[in-house]
């Protein structure tokens, strides 16, 4: 956005100091490559790529961890998912309670769809991506007509509406209180011949299964539009009613349209995530649509940063990782592989009253609270992007 | 002010939903009546009626201030005309075509912009963001179906942003959020957000509201500046009696909702009506 002048700026400062041209020269111009979209987008395919290996595979970070593979997986389908939830909430404004309603739209209508239609992983995608789409334009035609706190109770009232549907009237389609299960035998190969959990050829050392692949392209793609969207005029649009509805609107702005739009754009995301947590599990737990999935991702949001792509995928693996890996972590390990540094160090293993597990919701409260304490603005993406603009400017003279 | 404490209440009841007719019905180019008329218009809020049969008309090019005590009814009939509340009676028309049924939006994208009483501006983004924000609007119309594109495709709207931001004078301060700005820039970017939906007329709600005199007198300047530079028509609802006086080509007194007097301002200032109710008596 800035960036003629900001480049400007740099080599102002770079020749008046005359500290390492070289250095200030290479960070101005990295500067300038980290606001391109193709940047961006080549990040995410390598931060998606090395993600499972670090956090399941990798000798000792992965042990420190105790990351597994599904687990990654799911990170990443919730990490898609809050990033629909924050076009809405960190770029409009608006904050829904509601979005349990498009996670869980978008499932049960995959998981329907495969039982009864066709297993196809593309087509599941397909039906609840479109899904979410139909339901978000209904229930945002009902809801925006309000705003602040009434938008949010509406939308978590629709919500809940759903919920109790699919609990009830339509137990025989949704089944019920057991959730749909669609069975891994339902869901079809990929394009009819690759099996979702077959081994990916050449790269199978970071990307371990198809499964996993899908989910990786699912996010790429996601955060490709999601950043073109911001970036087009619907971006700058969608801040401006953030900002200040009532000026969006005398400037000749039709405010509600492009509310509606951001509310669509926010559930056909929430919808693909849907479907993927559906193809995932192979099944739909019937609380895929209750009002806690709705809290979750808002607090995933608010960890990981509001208002930033990035900052949702990490709040939702920050958020996972606590409510799985340290909810299961009975005994806890120190220096576990030290003894391939240090030959004859041995690995030091924690009494068990020192073990976090029984107070992991404990533990995702302090999260939540220091988060808000200490980083209201940005959530942890913001804290990392001003430590780094911190060492930046370090080496760099001036901003 | 207790006028405009009751809008709050009663929202007009246009549907915000309704399609743009503001596309369909656009008046014609070469229309050169009045640019404003409004035709008894009456605003009640319960017993109390703010506006009591008002008749404006005003012409294109023109420059008409509406002044009058507190609670005269003045923030009322700018409400009325930028259609965020719905007459009792009576008809407004812009260019000859009534408004009545529009919502602010379309109004405003048929060339009737608005600056507020307080600096309405979009305080986290930039100064240039801001301008380029209205200028989408000016530019690409109340909505359009391309959230796909590139926003560095659209220079065009770049240009009209850059032309708006050099006019108030504060493209050097482009790049700093709207929020950082001193108040008297604020309200100087408002005016230029207000400009750069390229208007035919503009409405301004007491732009030197809360101003420090160097500020005020900045204002003013940039006020003439634009009524020479663009040939705008202005209507101007202002309590600075010197800003009103040097400004303005006609002056429209208000007192409790119903016009009182009209004419220009040498004809105003020796008005006895005026200076009674205006001014308590007090020569002026």
């Amino acid at each position: 956005m800035s960036d003629e002048t900001r480049r400007a700026d740099d080599t102002g400062t770079v020749d008046e100091t005359g500290t390492g041209l070289a250095g200030g020269d290479l960070l101005t111009r990295w500067r300038s490559v980290k606001e391109r979209e193709s940047f961006v987008i080549l990040g995410t395919v390598v931060a998606v790529l090395l993600f499972p290996y670090l956090f399941a595979r990798a000798p000792v970070v992965s042990e420190i961890l105790q990351g597994y593979q599904s687990l990654a997986e799911l990170m990443l389908i919730w990490g898609i998912f809050v990033i629909g939830f924050d076009l809405l909430h960190g770029y409009t404004g608006l904050l829904s309670f509601g979005h349990a309603a498009f996670w869980g739209g978008g499932a049960y209508a995959a998981g329907v769809f495969a039982i009864h239609v066709s297993g196809s992983p593309i087509a599941m995608i397909l039906v609840g991506t479109t899904f979410a789409v139909l339901l978000a334009w209904v229930l945002g035609f009902l809801s925006l007509r309000r705003g602040g706190i009434y938008f949010a109770i509406l939308t978590l009232a629709f919500a809940q509406m759903l919920f109790y549907v699919a609990l009830q009237p339509l137990s025989n389609l949704t089944g019920g209180d057991n959730g749909l299960g669609i069975g891994g035998s339902t869901i079809e190969p990929l394009l009819g011949f690759i099996p979702l959990d077959a081994g990916v050829p050449v790269i199978t050392m970071f990307v371990d299964t198809w499964m996993y692949m899908l989910i990786g392209i699912a996010m790429v793609v996601t955060v490709a539009f999601a950043y073109r969207v911001l970036n087009s005029p619907y971006g700058m649009v969608f801040r401006a009613i953030r900002e200040n509805e009532q000026r969006a609107e005398f400037v000749g702005l039709n405010v509600w349209r492009y509310k509606l739009m951001s509310f669509v754009l926010s559930g056909a995301i929430a919808g693909l995530a849907g479907s993927l947590f559906a193809i995932q599990q192979a099944r739909v737990p019937v609380e895929s649509l209750f009002w806690t999935t709705s809290g979750e991702v808002v607090i995933m949001s608010v960890i990981g940063g509001v208002g930033s792509l990035f900052g949702g995928p990490i709040g939702a693996a920050l958020y996972l990782y606590i409510s799985n890996i340290v909810q299961g972590m009975s005994e806890v390990v120190l220096f576990t592989q030290i003894d391939k540094l240090f030959p004859g160090a041995q690995a030091v293993v924690l009494p068990e009253w020192a073990s976090p597990a029984p107070y992991w919701h404990l533990i995702l409260g302090l999260l939540f609270v220091l988060v808000v304490v200490f980083i209201p603005r940005g959530g942890i993406w913001g804290g990392l992007q001003s430590i780094g603009s911190r060492i930046g400017s370090r080496f760099g003279g001036d901003r | 002010m207790a006028s405009t404490d009751a809008t709050e209440s009663e929202e007009r009841t246009t549907d915000a939903s309704d399609t743009d007719r503001s596309e369909a019905t656009a008046p014609p180019e070469e229309y050169d009546g009045p640019l404003l008329q409004t035709d008894g218009l009456v605003k009640r809020f319960g017993g109390l009626t703010a506006t009591d049969d008002v008749n404006l008309d005003i012409e294109q090019g023109e420059r008409v201030s509406l002044i009058g005590p507190n609670g005269a009814g003045k923030s009322t009939i700018i409400n009325l005309i930028t259609r965020r509340l719905d007459p009792t009676e009576g008809d407004i028309r812009f260019k000859g075509q009534s408004i009545l049924g529009l919502n602010p939006h379309e109004v405003v994208q048929r060339g009737m912009s608005k600056s507020f009483q307080q600096a309405s501006i979009f305080p986290t983004l930039t100064v240039r963001q801001n301008a380029r924000v209205a200028a989408l609007a000016a530019e690409h119309g109340s909505f359009r179906f391309n959230f796909f594109r590139h926003r560095d495709r659209f220079s065009e709207v770049e240009g009209v942003a850059r032309e708006t931001l050099e006019a108030v004078g504060l493209w050097d301060q482009r790049e700093s959020p709207a929020e950082d700005l001193p108040y008297g820039d604020k309200r100087r970017l408002e005016i230029g957000i207000a400009l750069a939906a390229d208007p035919d007329m503009l409405l301004m709600d007491e732009p030197t509201a809360g101003m420090s005199p160097e500020e005020t007198h900045a204002t003013v300047d940039l006020i003439e500046e634009v009524k020479e530079e663009r040939g705008l028509t202005f209507l101007l609802v202002e309590h600075d009696m010197e800003i009103v006086f040097r400004v303005s080509d006609r002056i429209v007194v208000l007192n409790r909702g119903s016009v009182i007097a009209e004419g220009p301002p040498e004809e105003i200032r020796e008005n006895p009506d005026v200076q009674d109710a205006y001014l308590g008596g007090v020569e002026l």
